[in-house]
């Protein structure tokens, strides 16, 4: 017997070695996670990203090289592994965003028996983890951050999914404390990021209007207000500058923000009874020996030295750099506009020069480039490390479900009640936890609101859309229906009937990868959503209907909680208050509502 | 940045390139160490291909090892010193006037007397030593890094941290800075460590656990210690049934010794253990690797307190154990 085989048990062994998975995201998580499924004999291994690899990627995603640069990730890890593809895996790349229904149609997600995520944003895991819920598909989900990182199985309907536990949001800092008394170096940075280059660079809607209200509701200020508002204004004439090569444009902006404007600020005494008054740059003074260093060629390092942190004088320099870059990129009309990305240099020396010089001006430490980058992009660095222990337990976790037969759809068996979520915590007297899988959560918007299926609509032979409202009620005893197509286009209730004799097909937007929502008029029966596949058959999904939670219900529920929130963003449209009506609107009202 | 200063001039020798071994070393590649010297004087057998993912895909049984990965380790990050060497390990691991090149040993799949000797001159040459190694499912570090403070940045607790607390029988807290600014404690941790031969010997865990704690605990603790008393090539040549009342007897043995109940060793966990003696599994490697590394850096950049100074990694429970021996 091979080793493989006689750690893994010989009947594990026969499944891992038949079976398809599929990995999403091949980034630091997914070249430890493809390792390590490859090297357990994982018979097809499909990996999907859209991404393609930076310089910043090598340090810690171990599959790509220098000469990887700009290439597709998920294209060239399965060609990577090649190298040590000892057991003759077959591997499938996917260049390509997982959100997409034409490329990864669901009758696409349905060949695999796992879906692993080693993804990086939450929208790509809010999606992945529908699909597991249309498909009824074990989903691994896992995360790191630091030296944190956890795995968690998801059985469908059976334990937590991805959405059972609302996700936290980015800490997000008042404008005024942005704006005029930044106390901490980040504040300085989400100025120059969020504001200061947003204006001058990246895609610009009119926010005016919000911009007046949003301060209105932070201070009442009349001063400070008018002051910040006048800024914004005197940016967006800078802004125009950018377009016209040869203008005094970065020593005007310079001079503009961190003196004129500064200079204003210290004006408005009420800010600084509490607070130590700013500093402007004085550039006449400083003038001199910037002249000299922008003339000396060797000044180019300071670019690249990320790890010191830059004088004064250097900002300034690096400022100057960027912004001469930024506005001939912008004016030679090869770029529109050019968004804050932290791996665009001229973008992230931008922001580094501008949030130091704010720092100085407001007696804050300055940063690194290093540092700041971090910061700006949002990132606790990836540390490679955490990413090898968390996809060592990704595949572990994975294995006891290959330790039964294959059963039908939906029904895991006792695997659920012995999986664990694993997540590092790193203890003189242990390095992690394990704790069992939690029940799905009554209050989840993704997974407890709706039971969900695949809707096979033949298209040689497609039904009438009132043939198929009377087959649903008939398949899953609902009385009566509303059909709802997409994210709020109704289609067919009582009293709307316009299209019953019409085929599905010649219903506006009744196309495969689309949304199907089946709400109960009497409010009995959970809803049902179904993922519209069209194709050589008809057929409705075998599914068992839930007794639907009442609001009521919920709302105790949900003090019990101590959430005290309605449905926790459940679904997209706001909930309308009517006096009037003594019940709670339901979903349908609510939808209805905005669609006239 | 400190941390990549020191991890800049630290010489690291890893002994073995087995499962953990390839782990280790690609982490630490990956992770930017000044210079790294593999010693390995095995040939490729054919179960180097479960988890050795430096190796060639092809043919190579019987060739020696190191010659064969070296220029797929550079290629991770050419600006680390790698260097191989293949000369007989059970003397080098003795000459200290080889070990005394480096500033830190890792040591992976040593036969107990082995760790104990390396061991003995790491002491006497004041060099930190790490030893791990896995079968199957299961595995462990241990560590002797002699003494140790390392200093971080903690948030600030509901009560303050204070000097002289003992964060277990191994770790002091021996400093506390304030930052209320940013709500933080400065914290300075001193490590003491014990050599590897009194692991075999230990009195401690009773100490550590209370009895249910001692009923709950993973048999991966008392089989890993019996496994070292059953040398691979001892049971390579056993019948099963034989195995198991080896395993069962040397179990019940090192229980008694440790005071662990018995019952922790059931015949289903000695099973399982018949499977995964001494054959590599990546994803343990991957985590014990993962693990391993990380406490490397920390312990070189003094940050974080390092593992102290026993980690059981039992797969089968998802749990990973730190006991003090």
């Amino acid at each position: 017997m091979k080793s493989l085989e006689r750690v893994l048990g010989p009947e594990r062994y026969l499944r891992i070695r038949n079976t398809s998975v599929l990995m999403v995201g091949a980034g630091g998580i997914g070249c430890e996670l493809l390792k390590n499924l490859i090297l357990c004999g994982f018979g097809t291994i499909h990996a999907v990203d859209l991404d393609t690899i930076t310089l910043s990627n090598l340090n810690r995603q171990f599959l790509f090289r220098q000469k990887d640069i700009d290439q597709s990730k998920s294209l060239t890890v399965v060609k990577a592994v090649q190298n040590f593809n000892y057991n003759d895996c077959k591997l499938e790349g996917h260049h390509g965003n997982i959100m997409d229904t034409e490329k990864f149609p669901i009758e696409w997600w349905d060949q695999f028996s796992y879906i692993f995520n080693a993804l990086d944003n939450l929208e790509a895991r809010r999606y992945v983890n529908k699909m597991a819920l249309f498909l009824r598909k074990p989903l691994m989900e896992s995360g790191t951050t630091g030296f944190d990182g956890q795995i968690q199985p998801i059985f469908p309907y059976v334990t937590e999914c991805f959405e059972c536990q609302p996700k936290v949001t980015p800490k997000t800092y008042p404008v005024c404390t942005i704006r005029s008394t930044p106390s901490q170096p980040i504040h300085c940075i989400t100025w120059a990021k969020e504001f200061l280059y947003h204006q001058l660079f990246d895609e610009l809607e009119d926010k005016t209007q919000d911009q007046r209200r949003q301060l209105e509701s932070e201070t009442l200020d009349r001063q400070e207000i008018d002051n910040l508002l006048r800024e914004s204004n005197e940016l967006a004439e800078l802004r125009r500058m950018v377009l016209e090569p040869g203008s005094q444009f970065a020593q005007e902006l310079i001079h503009k923000i961190f003196q004129v404007d500064i200079e204003r600020l210290v004006n408005i005494e009420s800010l600084w009874r509490t607070r130590k008054v700013p500093e402007p740059l004085d550039l006449l003074e400083l003038q001199h020996e910037l002249d000299a260093l922008l003339q000396e060629p060797r000044s180019q390092t300071i670019l690249v030295k990320d790890t010191s942190t830059w004088t004064l004088l250097e900002n300034l320099y690096v400022l100057i750099r960027a912004l001469e870059s930024l506005q001939k990129r912008i004016s030679s009309g090869e770029e529109s506009c050019v968004p804050f990305d932290k791996d665009d240099e001229d973008s992230l020396n931008f922001v580094v020069a501008a949030a130091n010089l704010r720092s100085v001006v407001f007696h804050i430490d300055p940063k690194t480039k290093f540092d700041i980058k971090q910061i700006a992009g949002n990132i606790i660095p990836a540390i490679a490390t955490t990413n090898a222990i968390i996809s060592g337990f990704l595949v572990l976790a994975s294995l006891p479900f290959y330790d039964q037969e294959p059963r039908s759809r939906g029904d895991f068996g006792p695997v659920p009640q012995t999986s664990s979520t694993v997540f590092t915590s790193i203890r003189p007297n242990k390095y992690v936890t394990a704790a069992a899988l939690s029940q799905p959560s009554p209050l989840c918007p993704a997974c407890s609101l709706s039971a969900r299926g695949i809707l096979h609509v033949s298209q040689k032979d497609a039904p009438t859309l009132g043939q198929l409202v009377e087959i649903i009620k008939k398949k899953y005893g609902y009385e009566d229906i509303a059909l709802i197509l997409g994210k709020a286009k109704l289609i067919y209730d009582v009293d709307f009937d316009d299209n019953v004799d019409r085929s599905v097909l010649e219903v506006a937007g009744f196309v495969s990868g689309e949304l199907l929502q089946v709400q109960d008029d009497n409010d009995e029966l959970e809803n049902l959503e179904f993922y519209i596949s069209l194709g050589d058959k008809n057929e409705l999904p075998e599914l068992v209907l839930r007794q639907k939670v009442k609001e009521k219900e919920k709302v105790k529920e949900n003090e019990e909680n101590g959430t005290g929130e309605l449905n926790n963003g459940a679904l997209e449209p706001v909930e309308i208050i009517d006096d009037e009506v003594e019940e709670p609107p339901t979903k349908r009202q609510k939808i209805l509502d905005i669609i006239d | 940045m400190a941390t990549q200063l020191r991890l800049r001039s630290a010489k690291i020798l890893v002994i073995n390139l087995g499962a953990v071994g390839t782990e280790v070393v690609k982490n630490l590649v990956l992770g930017g160490i000044n210079s790294l010297e593999i010693l390995d004087d095995s040939s490729v057998v054919e179960d180097d291909f479960l988890s050795q993912f430096f190796l060639p895909n092809e043919n190579v049984v019987g060739k020696l090892k190191l010659p064969l990965v070296i220029d797929r380790i550079k290629d991770l990050n050419n600006r680390v010193n790698l260097s191989i060497n293949t000369h007989n390990i059970s003397e080098s691991i003795l000459s200290e006037g080889y070990l005394s090149k480096f500033d830190l040993v890792i040591a992976t799949e040593l036969k107990k007397d082995e760790m104990i000797q390396l061991n003995k001159v790491t002491r006497k040459l004041n060099i930190p030593l790490y030893v791990s190694g896995v079968h199957g499912m299961l595995g462990y570090i241990f560590t002797d890094l002699i003494k140790h403070e390392s200093t971080s940045e903690k948030d600030l607790g509901n009560q303050p941290r204070e000097t002289g607390t003992k964060l277990s029988p191994s770790k002091t807290i021996t400093k506390v800075e304030l930052n209320l600014t940013k709500d933080k404690e400065l914290v300075t941790v001193s490590d003491e460590f014990v050599e590897l031969q009194h692991f075999f010997v230990s009195k401690n865990l009773p100490t550590q656990l209370n009895r249910r704690q001692m009923k709950r605990l993973s048999a991966a603790f008392p089989l890993i210690f019996s496994l070292f008393e059953c040398k691979k090539e001892q049971l390579e040549n056993m019948k099963t049934e034989e195995i198991v009342a080896l395993l069962r007897d040397t179990s019940n043995r090192i229980c008694d010794l440790f005071g662990i109940p018995q019952t922790v060793v059931t015949d289903l966990s000695i099973g399982a253990v018949l499977q995964q003696a001494y054959t590599e599994f990546t994803p343990s490697a991957a985590i014990l690797g993962g693990a391993l590394a990380q406490d490397v850096i920390q312990f070189l950049s003094g940050k974080e307190s390092p593992i102290n100074n026993c980690l059981i990694l039992d797969a089968f429970r998802s749990e990973i154990s730190i006991y003090v021996l």
